[in-house]
């Protein structure tokens, strides 16, 4: 390892940015392999780095962008590999996740996932990966006042997608026509 | 009960949240932290690259590390293959005459039809580990003869993972030195190899003396045409 600091910063974010990518993409191989692209693009831009006090919020730039392109990659060829990894994910889901049933769990996915991609960076950042909203926009890009809207935004779209919608029985709206 | 009764209950948020707060498993972060630790192992060691120019199969560019050599290029050019070896190693290769002698001598008389056998080290490293059993198992197909996916498959005692076989054999990082151009389709068709050079899988199977038949080729142990 060139660098004592670079390994130090391995050990003490590697798990943080992992959850992050596991939650953006939803697949533990793909996050895996962010993870390392991540690291590895880090280590290579890391000896022209001045600020080292911002090294984690630099870290969640690199896999913001990462997995931004994964995503894009992905967006054409969904499917099999999609379905084998809801069904992994099913496997995985805690005891407290199970009792949720496997099509609640595939609607939350998909709405959040619906979401334009600054919108769902914001929210994890925010909600899950407990960062400010001054980091989140270092990170996502924009203002902290921007970012503090992505957030807001992406909270009232998934309450309006996920809201029920309708009576029993009658088709949802959002299922459209065929 | 509708999905939506689900979320009814406890407010759309609170649903993301269960789907989204508690995070990748504990070994899944393990997992993934070992593998990184090892990347960024591998990324200390030096890759070196050279060239062998102008082959019966054209340029062919080889890479090594210190386990062996990682990575045979075909039908590339000098940026493109640099570029995927970095990708695959995470280190930046340089090239090297010196290094790369001893394997670039042994491929060049191989193609040129002066040796029948390959002696150079493989690091398989980088690849999955079914990918690693099928090139491993290709590597064990001798010269002058083919088998099919089929055949790869069961001898790897996955009799249906035909279309995976030729997935990681698509993905060879060392073709010849792994002859994964000794597998066929079960008509003796050559099929893809580096995406469409099916010319440069012909020649190499003719050169080590596999009978054609236009183009198709002969499967040992069959019985039809030419037996």
């Amino acid at each position: 390892m060139p660098d004592p600091t670079f390994e130090a910063l391995v050990e003490r974010h590697s798990a943080e940015i992992y959850a992050y990518l596991w939650r953006l993409l939803r697949d533990p191989e793909q996050a895996s392999d962010a993870l390392q692209d991540t690291y590895l693009r880090a280590l290579r831009a890391f000896p022209r780095l001045k600020h080292h006090e911002h090294l984690r919020a630099w870290l969640y730039t690199i896999a913001t962008n990462r997995a931004r392109s994964l995503v894009r990659q992905r967006a054409g060829h969904e499917s099999r590999q999609q379905e084998m990894t809801e069904e992994m994910a099913d496997l995985q889901a805690s005891v407290g996740q199970r009792v949720m049933d496997r099509e609640t769990r595939r609607r939350v996915r998909a709405a959040v996932e619906r979401l334009p991609s600054k919108q769902r960076e914001a929210l994890i950042l925010r909600r899950y990966q407990g960062l400010g909203y001054d980091e989140i926009a270092a990170i996502v890009g924009g203002t902290t006042a921007a970012a503090r809207m992505n957030v807001h935004l992406a909270q009232r779209r998934l309450k309006a997608w996920l809201q029920p919608e309708d009576e029993e029985g009658r088709p949802s709206r959002r299922r459209g026509v065929s | 009960m509708s999905w939506t009764k689900n979320i009814q209950g406890k407010g759309p948020m609170q649903a993301v949240d269960a789907v989204y707060a508690a995070g990748p498993e504990a070994r899944a972060v393990a997992a993934a932290q070992r593998r990184l630790r090892a990347a960024l192992q591998s990324q200390a060691e030096q890759v070196y690259y050279d060239v062998l120019p102008r082959s019966p199969l054209g340029a062919v560019y080889l890479a090594a590390g210190r386990d062996g050599l990682l990575a045979v290029g075909l039908a590339t050019d000098e940026p493109g293959f640099v570029r995927a070896v970095a990708r695959r190693t995470g280190a930046m290769p340089v090239r090297s005459a010196e290094r790369l002698r001893h394997a670039r001598q042994q491929v060049d008389e191989y193609l040129r039809g002066k040796r029948s056998a390959l002696q150079i080290e493989v690091d398989l490293s980088y690849v999955t580990p079914f990918q690693r059993a099928v090139l491993e198992a290709a590597r064990r197909i001798p010269r002058g003869t083919v088998i099919t996916y089929g055949e790869m498959a069961a001898r790897l005692r996955r009799p249906r993972a035909g279309r995976a076989v030729g997935q990681a054999l698509a993905h060879n990082p060392v073709p010849i030195l792994v002859p994964c151009h000794r597998v066929v389709s079960a008509g003796g068709e050559l099929r893809g190899y580096l995406g469409d050079r099916v010319g440069l899988k012909a020649r190499l199977l003719k050169l080590e003396g596999v009978p054609m038949l236009g183009d198709r080729c002969q499967i040992a142990g069959r019985s039809g045409a030419g037996r």
